[in-house]
């Protein structure tokens, strides 16, 4: 029971990771940006090359992924969110012309992994950091796993205090509910887009390089695996709430590591995005999510 | 060649790499009866052509791009071997064979519509279709009734394989599973788990029918049967699962850049007993797991190191090719496809479709020697023996009385 319970936080604390950075553009400054599991997999890979021919350790290879992850970000924001925000007439279109241009510029980097490593899966086995589990009893855990539990929830609660009480945190929040109020009382959009965007990259870069360590090894597809479940995450928490986001991935593992024990485990998507469905049909804004928080 | 027959007549070849080694003996019959050249290429024996024109025409879909580039890519480059060799051979006279790869990136409405312009162009005698199954059975339905002749490698699903008119070169893992049996039985397995992609027939096929029936065969009792989704990122669950029934054996029915995370998490959840897998384990997928999958054992339809002398030609024969390259198991059954397909046409003498269907039937009838070993064929669906290799940390090998 207590390794259940703990396999379903860690698989939850992977989904806030991936989950933290999508839901923090989208929740402020309203991009769904679905290039975010290129962006994971192109940074894990980045480092893995990195790895390949010096062998780091554990925390310069999160550095790396954070680093390239948050320029990657930042260019699609430059090179193709901000051009499709200035030319298009309304708002709403230019939300969907994001989400579509998102599509289409994650296929380049998933196209160069996947060329580049013919999708066989790459890990950081040449790198200094060892995985070592311990036997606790009740549960086996290791050092990654603990890892992976802090940065995830530790990142949410950084980000949460960040948006509630931080100045910039309070003007992002501003944006997300009214982008033109908020320019004219002085909040600069432009910045604060592009920081919006640079830490959801980096968010992105360390979700994959934390989960490339804990996996073992990732595939250049594992990023649009991810994607999904990030995305029902963010719905079922609500879009706009960082404590959402988090417990909206927590319920998703749940249900699926609760399924995976119970049953054959053939069902587990299925009867896990049932539940989201039948929880979204009673609360259609999301467990915590608030209407205020609707972009206009 | 490389694709050998099993009689053979000596020819020498060689382009840019290739080699040809033929040993001859009895006298060339028919391309189709196997006669030719062992050696590299097993050649076809040459000589045909006649009724050949000048050219001839291929078009080979590969998903060069896509979540499956690995099978295509691999695949390209063993058909391109394979095409020098042909020629070199002289195994269709002085026709050239042309071949048209149009990358399907892995989409089944692509590839329908690069086989729907095959069909439509006259100048195409042939195709060798995609990999992946989900695009093969978009390709049969259309080729199958308009009387094209397609040799598919991979696509192990039921449905591409549907008429007279397609061929499939790659075995079903089920036809040589029986060796992970027997070694299940050697090592003295009394339980075993099982953990498949509920997502691939193939890999339901052989978690829920193939190993319960080796089971029962090879006198062992599966504890506990467990499908993940196919797109499964994290096995800590079920790998938590299964060392606490700690099984003597644990099957892993798995898609191929699944196996190093479910190997690594099944052995950090504690669990020390045998793994044992199916041929997507292969083609490098291990390498990121390094020393923690050693000891991963799985049946293949090839590996590089096999004792068999037609794989070892192929083997010498795309080293020298490919810059020391060793080949993966998509580079030699696309390999065997080119060549299944030249004897096919060089049988039928030919550039009709319809006659090429025949010549085909007939070396499947005869069967021969390829990358993969002996291949014989049940109705137009290739068998071959099987080897079961282990991963020992850097490469796989084959384990020692095994065959």
């Amino acid at each position: 029971m207590a390794q259940d319970v703990l396999n379903a936080l860690t698989l939850g604390s992977l989904y806030l990771l991936f989950a933290l950075g999508m839901s923090l553009a989208w929740g402020t400054i309203g991009i769904l940006n679905f290039a975010h599991g290129s962006i994971f997999v192109f940074a894990a890979f980045s480092a893995h090359l990195l790895v390949q021919e010096v062998s780091l350790p554990l925390p310069a290879v999160l550095a790396v992924g954070v680093l390239v992850g948050a320029v990657l970000s930042l260019l699609v924001q430059v090179l193709a969110f901000e051009p499709i925000q200035r030319r298009a007439t309304d708002h709403r279109k230019a939300e969907m012309q994001i989400l579509v241009g998102g599509i289409g510029i994650a296929i380049i980097p998933l196209a160069v992994a996947q060329y580049a490593t013919r999708s066989v899966p790459f890990g950081y086995s040449a790198s200094s950091f060892r995985v070592s589990t311990w036997d606790w009893g009740f549960a086996r855990v290791s050092n990654v796993q603990l890892v992976t539990l802090v940065a995830a929830f530790g990142l949410a609660g950084v980000i949460g205090w960040w948006l509630r009480a931080a100045r910039p945190g309070l003007a992002l929040r501003a944006i997300g509910v009214d982008a033109e109020v908020a320019s004219m009382m002085g909040v600069d959009r432009r910045r604060l887009a592009l920081l919006t965007m640079a830490v959801a990259g980096g968010l992105a870069g360390l979700a994959g390089v934390l989960l490339t360590y804990y996996l073992g090894s990732i595939a250049p597809e594992t990023g649009d695996a991810f994607l999904l479940k990030a995305f029902a995450a963010i719905i079922l928490g609500g879009v706009g709430s960082i404590a959402g986001v988090v417990l909206g991935a927590m319920v998703l593992a749940g249900i699926e590591t609760l399924v995976l024990v119970t049953t054959s485990g053939t069902w587990a998507p299925a009867i896990a995005f049932g539940v989201i469905f039948v929880m979204l049909l009673v609360r259609p804004n999301g467990l915590l999510g608030r209407q205020e928080v609707r972009r206009t | 060649m490389v694709t050998l027959s099993r009689t053979g007549c000596r020819r020498a070849l060689h382009g840019a790499g290739a080699l040809v080694l033929v040993l001859g003996a009895a006298a060339c019959t028919s391309p189709g009866s196997g006669t030719s050249g062992e050696g590299a290429s097993g050649g076809g024996g040459g000589g045909g052509g006649e009724g050949l024109p000048d050219s001839i025409r291929v078009m080979s879909i590969r998903a060069l791009t896509g979540p499956v580039s690995f099978a295509g890519l691999n695949a390209q480059k063993g058909i391109d071997l394979a095409v020098e060799q042909i020629e070199a051979d002289g195994l269709l006279g002085e026709t050239t064979i042309e071949v048209d790869t149009r990358d399907s990136a892995t989409s089944p409405q692509e590839a329908a519509s690069f086989a729907s312009q095959a069909i439509a162009d006259p100048s195409y005698v042939a195709v060798i279709g995609p990999e992946a199954s989900a695009q093969a059975t978009a390709v049969s339905p259309i080729v199958d009734p308009q009387g094209m002749p397609t040799v598919y490698v991979q696509a192990g699903s039921e449905g591409v394989v549907t008429g007279d008119f397609t061929f499939r070169i790659t075995p079903p893992a089920a036809s040589y599973f029986d060796l992970a049996g027997e070694y299940a039985e050697e090592q003295g397995v009394a339980t075993a788990s099982v953990l498949f992609n509920s997502g691939n027939p193939t890999l339901v096929q052989l978690g829920e029918e193939v190993v319960p029936q080796l089971a029962e065969e090879h006198g062992f009792e599966v504890v506990s049967t467990g499908g993940v989704e196919a797109t499964q990122q994290d096995f800590t669950t079920p790998a938590s699962s299964i060392a606490g029934e700690d099984p003597d054996a644990a099957f892993l029915m798995v898609q191929g850049p699944q196996y190093p995370v479910a190997i690594t998490q099944l052995r950090q959840a504690g669990y020390q007993g045998e793994l044992i897998g199916m041929s997507a384990a292969g083609a490098g997928n291990l390498a990121s797991a390094g020393d923690g999958a050693a000891g991963f054992v799985w049946p293949t339809n090839f590996t590089p190191d096999q004792d068999v002398e037609s794989t070892q030609a192929f083997v010498e024969a795309y080293r020298e090719a490919y810059d020391g390259e060793t080949p993966n198991n998509y580079a030699a059954e696309a390999y065997d496809a080119m060549w299944f397909l030249a004897r096919g046409i060089a049988e039928a003498d030919s550039a009709d479709r319809a006659a090429i269907q025949e010549g085909l039937a007939a070396v499947a009838g005869e069967g021969f020697d390829g990358a993969q070993g002996e291949v014989t064929f049940e109705g137009n669906d290739a068998r071959v023996p099987g080897v079961l290799v282990r991963w020992d940390g850097s490469t796989e090998v084959p384990v020692e009385g095994q065959s």
